[in-house]
């Protein structure tokens, strides 16, 4: 009778599964994917962006600003005034010091707002800009 | 003897903690942190832009100077220069002058698709040290 009981406390025992090393990995995992969030702040509109050969990946852009063919400023999915631009890029350039800044502005928008824009990222302490193009 | 190890036997299932819950909680915030990772690309081309502000004269000899007019024409060396010379003309004066960088002058009134098609000549013809100067 003690033998039997024995061996059924074993069988209980083997039936259970151990989920420590499994945990440890989706805890690793979980970790890993915490630390690699990056959060973009996106303009909010769609622009139809110049096409170029040379454009590179912006890997750690940031903060996304929109200049639409009407010379309208959006930033956080929010149209904005050209002079409270500064302010905004210095608030979300706070909120992650390291990215940088596309300026995604439409075919016919014109440089004068594009230069408004990139003096703004310059007086809020941004210094690397850059344009948004399409790829090929 | 037997009701002793029994006792023994509760005693050992109520010290093994219970991961399930814990497991599901880790479950659910690795998906939220999987499924809201961005993988957002931007493509674009950055402006180079030194420590000097945007609207600092720089000194002509020393760059190959580009002006974009209101009306979108492009001029090189103060003449006219068809949009599919750019790249050929870059090309030329950055082999007299290695050193130089490109510097664009773009009217107000002037579009984007314009700009960006000139730092995409000046990039393809080799010159990625481009600055954009403003009309004031």
């Amino acid at each position: 009778m003690r033998r039997k009981h024995g061996s059924m406390g074993m069988e209980e025992e083997e039936n259970e599964i151990n989920l420590t090393p499994m945990l440890d990995v989706v805890f690793i995992m979980l970790i890993f994917f915490i630390v690699t969030a990056t959060f973009i702040k996106e303009a909010g509109i769609q622009v139809e962006r110049p096409d170029t050969v040379t454009a590179d990946t912006q890997d750690d852009a940031s903060i996304l600003i929109a200049i639409s063919a009407a010379d309208e400023i959006w930033v956080d999915r929010q149209k904005r005034d050209p002079r409270a631009v500064r302010s905004i890029i210095e608030r979300l350039h706070a909120e992650n010091p390291k990215g940088s800044i596309v300026i995604q502005a439409d075919e016919d928008s014109t440089n004068e707002m594009l230069v408004i824009v990139m003096e703004a990222a310059k007086a809020a302490g941004v210094t690397n800009v850059a344009i948004a193009s399409d790829d090929g | 003897m037997r009701h002793h190890l029994d006792d023994i036997h509760v005693d050992e299932e109520e010290n093994e903690i219970n991961l399930t819950p814990m497991l599901d909680v880790v479950f659910i915030m690795l998906i939220f942190f999987i499924v809201t990772a961005s993988f957002i690309k931007e493509s674009g081309i950055d402006v180079n832009r030194p420590d000097a502000p945007v609207t600092e004269s720089k000194p002509e000899e020393a760059n190959i100077l580009v002006m974009i007019s209101s009306n979108d024409e492009i001029y090189i060396d103060r003449r006219l220069i068809d949009p599919r010379a750019v790249r050929a003309n870059i090309e030329r004066l950055h082999a007299e002058n290695p050193e130089g960088s490109v510097v664009i002058q773009a009217n107000k009134k002037s579009t984007n698709k314009v700009l960006v098609w000139v730092m995409d000549a000046s990039r393809s013809a080799g010159v990625y040290n481009i600055s954009i100067a403003d009309q004031r």
